[in-house]
């Protein structure tokens, strides 16, 4: 390159990186403000602070239940998760398993998967059964969406995590699972709460598997933000997104910190 | 537990300091090449195949009760694989195992009741050094009291009371490698591997834990398996060396065996440095003669293996060779050599040469004071007692 060029390049490529940024950034950050209205419709910039918008969504049963109950699904498939996906990742780690790969790769496959054709999948598979707009379903079809993420997490640490530190508790004759209690686990602890954030999130955020499986009495906060913005358009919505994302920013965070603290171990 | 590891000792005499009961019956004196009934090792025919190409071929080997033996070998030639085969981490292709008399060949591995010290340290880096030591004997089900006094004499026996309660990464590597140690005989294990336990150590703390280990074996009367690829290691440490070469035993005696009387060239190439001279045996004037590019050469008086005809190495290690010829010249060896290089080590002087054959040859004498100077160039005559020498055959190609 030439130097002119290049002293062109140094400019504009941070230039066109931040535009980038802002691009995809703005949608997100201008429904902060408009959180903070006087309620009634959207305003941008509002004409006053208020936190109307949040009275309106607590109160709401319609918001406020939503919300609990994505809460409660993302914590049920946080803890589906690990007790699913952690010792699958060791297994396939350590233990020689035939077909280890194929096992791996039928774990790992929703991440492949277009999440309408899963959501699609999932709404004809539980609507014979009669599960759809149950708990059950939308658990068991976060929980598939989740664990790959899990399995990702904790394979990453136990990558980490030296073989023969389980190999000489083997021969200080401690049992297999001594071995996995006390030698493997305490060092897995921050890719576990990685994992388990992660697949919170996931549940949280989710929107499209939802949708299909979930019925009124079951709806989440994400699917109720969906139609709240097809049928009512309310800017009660404007608060939703702010707690969403505040709540994800929070848990990203948390996530990044557990990461951190694992790579300086 | 299982009926292979020892019993918990009883508290009033758990240090390993004292010659407690429960140690007495490995304190007794064994002989290498131990009888079966007192061997603690017995391997039979022993292979291990990794994909049909064999890690380890064919070995049999027994090792005494409160002997030290250490397997030596270049990289590569199955040591790792012979220790593991014994811990039980990986399972024999072929032959058997006996520890302590009795058939340990499928018996798992945390229930063989061994010790086994790591090149890595293999501490739990989640664990504080008190914790470390106390887990083998948690697995065991003692009582706390009991745990909390047998670390706390196994830290005394090792100097490092004053750490108990940091974490690994806090100490330095020797430090680390005695933690180790402390962690295997804290539950008095009757025989403890060692897997290139100081190969990640600095030259001088590897000679103090030289130490540090024989007398660790001489005070707890313990069996130790011992592997490393350093022959100084094992000659400075061992009761009986095996020497290991591709996956079988070349050759295995004590450390002055190895040294004086290799049986191949290999051997005599390992421990050691050496001259060699390869060649062809030939009859003269009654007796066996070497031909090879330096001359024809006397050779030792030497077994019926070596007859007229047949090629064989002839060695000579480098200090029995003298660069001078003293007076008295019978019995002796004379070739023409030139000095190339001369090389102080202190005490000791290495002179490289070359024959006019184009071999080298390389002689070692003790320093002196006034010890006359050779220049580079110097013509001179190297001799050797012909019983110095040693015929060794031929290697096969
Ligand atoms: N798990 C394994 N898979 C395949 N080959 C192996 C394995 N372990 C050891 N080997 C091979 O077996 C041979 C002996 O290895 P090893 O016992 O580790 O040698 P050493 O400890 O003497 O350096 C080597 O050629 C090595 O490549
Ligand atoms: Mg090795």
């Amino acid at each position: 390159m030439t130097r002119p060029l290049r002293t062109a390049a140094v400019f504009f490529v941070p230039v066109v990186a931040w535009a980038c940024y802002l691009f995809l950034l703005l949608p997100s950050v201008i429904v902060f403000p408009i959180s903070f209205g006087t309620g009634g419709e959207f305003e941008f910039p509002p004409r006053a602070f208020s936190l109307e918008l949040y009275r309106q969504f607590f109160t709401d049963a319609a918001w406020w239940g939503a919300m609990t109950q994505s809460l409660m699904i993302a914590l049920m498939t946080a803890l589906a998760t690990t007790v699913l996906g952690l010792p699958a990742a060791y297994a396939l780690q350590r233990a020689s398993l035939p077909g280890a790969g194929l096992i791996n790769g039928f774990i790992m496959g929703p991440l492949l998967v277009p999440v309408i054709v899963l959501g699609l999948g999932l709404y004809l598979q539980f609507a014979p059964w009669n599960l759809l707009n149950r708990d059950v379903s939308l658990f068991l079809s976060h929980t598939m969406l989740a664990v790959p993420f899990m399995m990702i997490s904790v394979g990453a640490s136990l990558r980490h995590l030296d073989p023969t530190l389980e190999n000489a508790a083997l021969i200080m004759g401690a049992s297999k699972p001594a071995i996995f209690f006390k030698v493997v686990l305490p060092q897995l602890k921050a890719g576990i709460a990685a994992g388990a954030l992660f697949a919170f999130l996931i549940s949280f955020d989710e929107v499209i598997v939802a949708y299909f499986v979930t019925g009124p009495e079951t709806q989440t906060l994400p699917v109720k933000m969906y139609s709240a913005m097809r049928w009512e358009l309310s800017p009660v919505i404007a608060a939703a997104s702010t707690l969403v994302t505040v709540f994800s920013i929070l848990l990203a965070i948390g996530i990044m910190m557990l990461q951190r603290k694992e790579k300086q171990q | 537990m299982n009926a292979q590891m020892k019993p918990p000792v009883a508290p009033s005499a758990s240090s390993p300091l004292d010659k407690e009961p429960a140690l007495a019956h490995l304190a007794e004196p064994s002989t290498p090449n131990a009888a079966a009934s007192d061997a603690m090792i017995e391997v039979r025919g022993l292979s291990k195949l990794y994909n049909g190409v064999a890690a380890l071929s064919d070995v049999t080997l027994s090792v005494g009760k409160g002997e030290f033996v250490t397997l030596l070998g270049p990289s590569g030639s199955g040591k790792s694989t012979l220790l593991n085969l014994i811990s039980g981490m990986t399972t024999p292709t072929a032959g058997k195992i006996l520890i302590n008399g009795t058939d340990a060949t499928t018996l798992p591995t945390n229930q063989r009741g061994l010790g086994m010290v790591f090149q890595n340290y293999a501490l739990m880096p989640h664990m504080t050094v008190f914790q470390n030591i106390a887990f083998p004997l948690q697995v065991r089900k003692i009582g706390k009291d009991e745990i909390r006094q047998r670390v706390m004499d196994v830290l005394k026996l090792i100097q490092l009371e004053h750490v108990a309660d940091r974490r690994p990464r806090e100490l330095s590597g020797g430090q680390q490698q005695r933690i180790s140690l402390a962690r295997c005989i804290v539950y008095n294990p009757p025989l403890i591997l060692m897997d290139e336990p100081l190969g990640a150590l600095d030259k001088k703390l590897r000679e103090g834990m030289q130490l540090e280990i024989k007398r660790l074996h001489a005070d707890l009367g313990v069996t130790m398996l011992y592997v490393t690829h350093d022959q100084d290691e094992a000659l400075t440490m061992s009761d009986r060396i095996v020497l290991m070469r591709g996956g079988k035993i070349e050759q295995q005696g004590t450390p002055e065996a190895l040294y004086f009387k290799p049986q191949t060239v290999f051997s005599a190439d390992f421990i050691g440095s050496s001259n060699l001279f390869p060649g062809k045996l030939s009859k003269d004037k009654g007796g066996l003669m070497l031909r090879c590019a330096a001359g024809a050469f006397d050779v030792p008086a030497a077994d019926g293996a070596f007859v007229a005809g047949s090629a064989a190495v002839l060695l000579v290690r480098p200090e029995n060779i003298m660069v001078e010829t003293p007076a008295d010249a019978s019995g002796r060896q004379q070739i023409a050599a030139t000095l190339k290089d001369t090389v102080v080590l202190g005490g000791i002087v290495r002179h490289f040469l070359e024959t006019p054959a184009g071999e080298q040859i390389i002689a070692q004498e003790l320093n002196q004071p006034n010890r006359a100077r050779l220049m580079r160039g110097d013509a001179v005559k190297v001799s050797w007692r012909v019983d110095d020498g040693r015929l060794l055959p031929a290697e096969r190609a």
